[in-house]
């Protein structure tokens, strides 16, 4: 995958990056860039997150989420580019000016206060009347569900509690934007799941813009409004979860939202159906600007949308492949598929839906294979 | 074994202890010498308040003392704040002169420091002592309070800003309430250090700033008497005061701790054996 290509983000997808028009964004890059000595850490990018909008920063480790983050917090200085919150650009603003909290990974509790001082701290700090701070850091706590833990000491909680206090924290003074830095990350799988669900829970109720960072797949999914989807610096593709998950823009989002098969193949040009070598054209929709015949390209299959039979199907598109495993998973088989001459897939069919002449089938035998048109996309390689 | 080395604590203890006993017992000797016991008596300590020229010289030691220490101290603080919280070119460097006067032998420093002074036409007197301690405790104090700030969640003065602090907030609201104990440490340390020395002393001091040390030490060739017990004596019940100043305060903070604790029945389990583990310890 060469870079330029991906620099190339048609046109359709590079739309969403920009709020409707008379619709003031919570939160707008410009051209914002961050160089570390020679390594351009956050690639020119632009960007509008609107008000209220759960959004989620997703991409592997070391892709520049943290950096994007900390240039809107103040705490980093971008190399180039600006920043507007609400309408008014914050450019050279400090950080406690700003309009915004953080939630950090570490949740940064301040180990000699109690939660009760620690929710207060930002209320005291910027001197609020005394006896709103009481009302205001007694409902942040509700609303936390640690209404009655106010006067313990910080080490006296557990993970989800010390979690839940950072929280309160974040949003008692009602910052337009809240960013959370992988928040979920310390948190066992179970407590997770809850906070999850919580997060989004409170989101909704306060009505505050949260941009949520984290590269677990399934969790910006679950919770987002609108996820980006960065990798190296960039980002790759704006949108809602459904459009990430079956529209997306580019192999890597493809493979790396949920999982993916991606048959190399080459394409036809504009209009036709691209070639899989030792299977012939299959069936696939384009995606934006159509690359020249001949150059190579992939073809993406989620597994859920392709289906699998033990004779060819009566209509419709089919190729025929060779069964290379067949693994039972309780709910479902999986099925991996070798297809034509290079491409290795794999399917999976629920465990309700196995037919016999499909369980007959053995290691080494044809299986026949196809998909819609529609499930199918033409991404750049 | 045990009971060998149960004798051997003991000696070690009595080893430490008898010297100081014996100031404070020979303190009330009513005889001149201090190899001979005749009695009771206060007349050490009427003499020592008597004794103007002795009593200047540790107010100067009082004075050079509490500056060397708050400056090492303040100084200390923000290159340890330098040190744990910024990656920046010459960190290695900077730490390492910073240290270094650790290993440079005493009397090395006092001449160089000397030949500065001198020939940058420095009067001698108490700035000059306070510059010349102030290298010998700044290593003390960097190291302690750097000690004390990596313990620390580095995102705490980032938090801090995040959530409308100034720089000088950060300080006063977080920073320095979480190094306080360190701060003390370092202050006492470098305290005690720049009130006993004598080396950099002899180098640095001018015409009516002997510190007391000194003093002391020119007395070796006249003669002590017991007075300096008289004094000794009084130093030592100073830094019981101290101590126990400081220590009751740590030991109420344990005993507040142990009833919070009793407070909070319903705290996840292993929060609370982990409360328990840091009170035992
Ligand atoms: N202060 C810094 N100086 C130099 N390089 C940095 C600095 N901060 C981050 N980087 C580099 O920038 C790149 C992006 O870092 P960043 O922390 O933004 O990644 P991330 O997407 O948040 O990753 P993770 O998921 O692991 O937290 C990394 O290669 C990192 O080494
Ligand atoms: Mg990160």
């Amino acid at each position: 995958m060469t870079s330029s290509t991906q620099t190339a983000m048609p046109d359709s997808l590079m739309a969403d990056s920009r709020a409707g028009q008379g619709e003031t964004p919570a939160v707008r890059l410009t051209g914002i860039t961050k160089t570390f000595g020679d390594n351009m850490v956050v690639q020119p990018l632009d960007l509008d997150i609107r008000q209220n909008e759960f959004f989620s920063i997703l991409g592997p480790s070391g892709c520049g989420k943290t950096t994007l983050m900390r240039m809107i917090t103040g705490f980093e200085t971008p190399t180039d580019g600006s920043i507007e919150l609400a309408g008014s650009s914050v450019d050279g603003l400090p950080t406690r000016k700003r309009d915004l909290n953080m939630l950090f990974q570490s949740y940064a509790l301040f180990p000699h206060l109690t939660v009760f001082e620690n929710v207060a701290f930002e209320l005291r700090v910027r001197r609020e009347p005394k006896k709103d701070i009481t009302r205001r850091v007694q409902d942040a706590l509700d609303l936390v569900r640690l209404g009655d833990l106010g006067e313990r000491k910080t080490d006296q909680l557990s993970g989800g509690q010390r979690q839940r206090v950072a929280l309160a924290r974040a949003v008692v003074s009602r910052p337009a934007v809240v960013l959370l830095d992988e928040p979920l990350g310390a948190l066992d799988q179970q407590l997770r799941k809850e906070m999850q669900i919580e997060l989004k829970r409170m989101q909704r109720d306060v009505g505050i813009t949260f941009i949520y960072v984290t590269h677990d797949q399934e969790e910006a999914l679950s919770m987002s409004d609108r996820i980006a989807v960065m990798w190296k610096g960039r980002l790759l593709q704006i949108g809602s979860p459904q459009e990430i998950y079956d529209a997306p823009a580019t192999e890597f989002v493809a493979s790396f939202i949920g999982s993916c098969n991606i048959i190399p193949a080459i394409s036809a040009g504009p209009g036709n159906a691209p070639t899989v070598a030792g299977i012939g054209e299959v069936p696939a929709v384009e995606v934006g600007a159509a690359e020249p015949v001949g150059s190579h390209v992939s073809v993406a299959v989620r597994p859920e949308r392709m289906s699998v039979s033990a004779s060819a199907p009566a209509t419709g598109w089919s190729t025929t492949g060779t069964l290379t495993e067949a693994v039972y998973l309780g709910h479902e088989w999986r099925y991996g598929i070798r297809l034509g001459s290079d491409a290795h897939v794999f399917t999976t069919v629920p465990s309700t839906q196995l037919g016999p002449e499909l369980g007959a089938l053995r290691t080494g035998d044809s299986i026949f294979v196809s998909w819609a048109e529609k499930d199918a996309r033409v991404l750049a390689e | 074994m045990d009971r060998f080395l149960g004798w051997v604590t003991k000696l070690v203890l009595v080893f430490l202890y008898v010297p100081i006993v014996a100031v404070v017992v020979y303190s009330f000797n009513a005889s001149p010498r201090t190899s001979s016991w005749e009695g009771l008596s206060l007349r050490w300590y009427v003499e020592l308040f008597g004794d103007g020229p002795l009593l200047k010289t540790l107010q100067t030691s009082l004075i050079v003392g509490i500056f060397a220490a708050g400056l090492a101290t303040a100084i200390g603080f923000l290159s340890a704040l330098a040190l744990t919280r910024y990656r920046f070119k010459g960190r290695a460097f900077f730490l390492g002169a910073i240290v270094l006067p650790l290993i440079i032998p005493e009397i090395v420093l006092g001449v160089a420091l000397l030949t500065v002074f001198g020939s940058s036409g420095i009067k001698l007197g108490v700035v000059t002592l306070v510059l010349g301690h102030l290298i010998v405790a700044l290593p003390l104090t960097t190291l302690i309070m750097m000690g004390s700030l990596s313990s620390l969640d580095p995102s705490l003065p980032e938090a801090a800003t995040d959530l409308g602090c100034t720089p000088w907030q950060t300080f006063t609201r977080v920073l320095f309430p979480l190094t306080r104990s360190a701060m003390l440490a370092s202050f006492l340390l470098s305290f005690t250090t720049s009130f006993s020395n004598i080396v950099i002393s002899t180098f640095t001091s001018g015409v009516g700033t002997t510190t007391m040390p000194l003093r002391i030490y020119s007395m070796l060739k006249t003669g002590i008497t017991p007075e300096i017990n008289a004094l000794g004596a009084l130093l030592i019940l100073l830094t019981l005061v101290i101590i126990f100043a400081v220590g009751l305060q740590q030991m109420r903070r344990i005993l507040v701790g142990a009833e919070e604790k009793d407070q909070a029945p319903d705290a996840a389990p292993d929060t609370i054996s982990l409360q328990t583990a840091t009170t035992e310890r």
